[in-house]
């Protein structure tokens, strides 16, 4: 697939915003999408395995998880539309391609989602009382867990096909006859797609240290369970901390020749050290576990790790479509649309700022009350009020423009 | 074989079952909160908790899936088309998101805070809610409307997202799509309310969701009407002449049915039981939403976006708005075999030995979109072609019909002669193998 070829499947339109915007962004919701998908995999796991034993922390844990578990796996889902969306915009070549070589696939992807988030709350169903009764119906989970990790290895193969135009045409026609079926997975890179999932550990350890922090907040009083959470939860991030490692260097021993640019290179490095920040992070924070910010630090500096290493996975991509095939993403014929822009980061900020801020603030304090009802302060009800109003102000505004359109 | 087409609209119909539910859900809960608080009504929190817990699950959790659902049903159905919209709408998406995310907080919160926070608070919560659900049918309505036709009849001149968007159609869609996300709350509704074992509660609730039921069918059925009106001249066509005549039978029996079933439990609210709750809510996905979303995507046809990206993804419009350029000229001058990216080089020039391949890949291309190539699925392509017919019977019909493009409901497909001989001996080719297949098993 020549250069002008990749270039007559982009669309005509144009984008509305310069393309390194939804480059960025796309990025910043991926790695984002990938922290509730990792805290969402490390929770399910815990479930299932602390749900069987006898001991009562563990079997605490695991209520405590699956709770966390069903949410992760809303927000991931939430959270993976926005790169779903960006991808869309500068890489809609490789995107739909990828997409339609294996179109089965990605209808089974949606049916598989949602097989393994109805199977995970049958278990929850099945188990109302872990802490008392311990686990039953594991099969459940052990289902769940296998379709969400099949439907993370469908998106990951579909990432995977995007890099090569050169094959596409042999996928679609081998020795030229055309076979239009879409029944197939062309292309993927096992040790990439562990790397990935392996971070789980790391990520759930590090979500286990804010867990207890959250818990020594509310008033904890259980030591042996507090003392339990951060042993199990160093445990995660060390032992997976060198399995991502390993596995990371697996990924770029085995890179494809248009890619081993990336071996070596500064954005491996830079990638290489965020993992190891991940892992360093609980010990260097060790005497500042339990108070102020320090124990929610590990888990908002494994973020901003994650953060890091799907930039370097995007500079991966961009610079291997630019170099092996001369698509360069970033020269996208834009056709700015301002009323559409500054609509989105209006509301992004401003809306979504105030309204997520009251949430969660009203989110947290209330978990953190253990006796009566809790109630916001002055401030915080202030906060709600505004967020109220932003949004009426948000709806007449969508009506008084859309008449005005109308009528002219 | 199944069609892409009907894939995506199942998954749009669950979808549009699952996202109204809630969105309509999330509102009527704003109100009953509200409600419950003031008159010091606590079962009807209870109600709330009891249906949002069955409403994170019913709609949150598939409505939530089966969205991007779409997308990915789209993606491989009507790649062209989908980047279209994207390219159009990518920041009103982006907004939806915003409230998208603040929407699936706000039900965990209302859900899991009921009791825990104070009244005032805890009505927040849900007035958010429902404001932010309903600002997510604000964004997608406009969205919707584009894919029938631009807001704006000047759009292809001006382009921007403004005049794409808003319109007669998306004000109209936007009314009648309120008015039945009511209906569809207070169907479901009844799922969780008719389990109850307090009379009292339980006549008091069905009641309510009786009274919201009857308005708002009624309602939406007006608006149906403002919305059939705002559509363009060619998709009234369409729908006189190309949907299946059962459909607007099926679409009273939706309306009336839920009309009957609001009276009676209103009048007895011990007929409000979950079982028949549950019953009238597949009468509303089989008999309503099934043949409207079906009748929403065929009455834009040709088109699938904005008028100007065809069914078989040919750009066939010039939109000099937004720099778009008509694809027909250059497939008039080179052929599709010439012209699509995606077209084995050995297929290019047709021989007589690959004319029936060449025709397959032209079938594919050009047809397959909309019409199954097998015997079977959506709208075969052989089964327009029933009888005694030679190479150049179908080629003379297919360029005299389809070369114009003033067929009703059909895009312009400019097949040069080589390529019109090419596709009807594959036409043919697909009749005998289908023909044999069906005596063998016969046999």
């Amino acid at each position: 697939m020549s250069p002008e070829m990749l270039y007559a499947l982009r669309d005509q339109a144009g984008v509305p915003a310069h393309p390194l915007i939804f480059l960025a962004l796309g990025v910043l919701t991926f790695a984002l999408h990938m922290v509730a998908v990792q805290v969402m995999l490390g929770a399910a796991s815990l479930t299932l395995w602390g749900a069987f034993q006898r001991d009562q922390q563990w079997r605490r844990l695991a209520s405590a998880m699956l709770t966390t578990a069903k949410i992760a796996v809303s927000v991931a889902i939430v959270l993976g539309v926005a790169p779903l969306l960006f991808v869309q915009v500068i890489y809609d070549p490789f995107w739909y391609t990828s997409n339609v070589l294996s179109a089965w696939w990605v209808i089974g992807f949606i049916i598989t989602l949602i097989a393994a988030y109805i199977a995970m709350y049958v278990f929850y169903w099945q188990n109302p009382n872990i802490e008392a009764e311990g686990g039953h119906s594991g099969i459940w989970m052990v289902i769940s867990l296998i379709l969400f990790l099949t439907v993370g290895f469908i998106v990951h193969t579909l990432s995977q096909q995007m890099f090569y135009p050169e094959k596409w045409m042999s996928w679609y026609a081998p020795n030229g006859h055309i076979d239009p079926t879409g029944l197939k997975l062309h292309q993927w890179h096992a040790s990439r797609y562990l790397f990935f999932i392996a971070l789980s550990s790391p990520i759930a350890g590090a979500w286990l240290i804010a867990y207890r922090r959250y818990l020594l907040g509310a008033g904890e009083i259980d030591k042996g369970y507090l003392n339990f959470l951060k042993s199990l939860s160093f445990k995660l991030i060390f032992a997976g901390g060198l399995i991502s490692t390993a596995l990371g260097s697996a990924w770029m021993l085995s890179l494809p020749e248009k890619m081993t640019w990336f071996m070596g290179s500064v954005w491996m490095w830079i990638a290489l050290a965020a993992l190891m920040i991940i892992v360093a992070l609980p010990w260097v924070l060790q005497n500042k576990l339990d108070k102020g910010f320090g124990g929610y630090a590990v888990f908002a500096g494994a973020t901003i790790s994650l953060i890091v290493i799907g930039t370097s996975r995007e500079m991966l991509r961009f610079v291997t479509l630019n170099m092996a095939h001369q698509y360069n993403a970033l020269d996208y014929r834009i056709n700015m649309d301002w009323y559409s822009t500054v609509l989105f980061f209006g509301t992004f900020a401003i809306i979504g700022g105030t309204t997520l801020a009251y949430l969660l603030t009203v989110a947290w304090q209330a978990g953190q009350t253990k006796e009566g009802i809790y109630k916001p302060s002055q401030t915080i009800t202030r906060l709600g009020q505004w967020s109220v109003g932003l949004l009426v102000a948000w709806t007449l505004s969508y009506f008084a423009v859309g008449f005005w359109v109308w009528a002219r | 074989m199944v069609g892409s087409g009907w894939i995506v609209g199942l998954i749009a119909t669950i979808h549009v079952l699952f996202s109204h539910t809630s969105v309509g859900a999330a509102i009527f809960f704003a109100w009953l909160t509200q409600h419950a608080h003031r008159h010091n009504k606590p079962e009807l929190l209870e109600f709330i908790k009891r249906y949002g817990l069955f409403l994170l699950v019913f709609s949150y959790v598939l409505g939530s899936i089966t969205g991007p659902g779409i997308w990915f049903a789209t993606t491989v159905a009507s790649p062209r088309g989908i980047s279209a919209l994207i390219h159009s709408f990518v920041w009103m998406w982006a907004t939806e998101w915003v409230f998208f995310v603040i929407e699936v907080v706000g039900v965990y919160m209302l859900v899991y805070l009921a009791g825990k926070v104070d009244v005032k608070t805890h009505t927040r919560i849900a007035v958010i809610f429902g404001l932010t659900s309903y600002t997510t049918m604000l964004v997608i309505v406009g969205i919707l409307s584009f894919m029938m036709w631009p807001g704006h009849a000047d759009w292809t001149q001006t382009g921007g997202v403004l005049n794409a968007f808003f319109g007669p159609n998306t004000f109209a869609q936007l009314g009648m799509r309120t008015a039945f996300m009511f209906t569809m709350t207070a169907v479901v509704g009844g799922i969780v309310a008719g389990s109850f074992k307090d009379l009292a509660q339980k006549k008091l609730i069905g009641r309510q969701l009786a009274v919201l039921g009857m308005v708002s069918t009624l309602i939406g059925a007006a608006m149906l009407q403002w919305y059939l009106s705002t559509l363009p001249g060619t998709a009234e066509l369409v729908l006189d002449n190309r949907l299946p005549q059962h459909f607007p039978i099926a679409l009273m029996t939706a309306v009336g049915g839920a009309l009957v079933y609001f009276a009676l439990t209103w009048l007895q609210p011990r007929f409000l039981v979950s079982g028949l709750a549950g019953l009238m809510t597949v009468v509303v996905l089989i008999f309503g939403l099934w043949p409207e979303e079906v009748a929403r995507e065929s009455i834009r046809k040709p088109w699938v976006a904005g008028q100007y990206v065809y069914s078989n993804q040919v750009i066939g419009k010039d939109v000099p708005g937004a720099g778009v350029t008509s694809e027909i000229p250059k497939i008039e001058a080179h052929g599709f075999l010439g012209t699509h990216i995606f077209i084995p080089e050995n297929l290019r020039k047709i021989t007589a030995q690959n004319q029936i391949e060449a025709g397959h890949a032209l079938a594919l291309v050009a047809c397959s979109n909309c019409h199954s190539l097998s015997a079977t699925g959506m709208r075969p392509l052989q089964q327009y072609f029933v009888g005694q017919h030679s190479v150049a019977d179908i080629s003379q019909y297919l360029q005299a019909a389809l070369s114009s493009g003033n067929t009703l409901y059909m895009p312009q497909i400019p097949l040069n002669d080589e390529e019109a001989s090419a596709l009807a001996a594959y036409i043919l080719s697909a009749k005998k193998t289908s023909a044999t297949a069906l005596a063998s098993v016969k046999e």
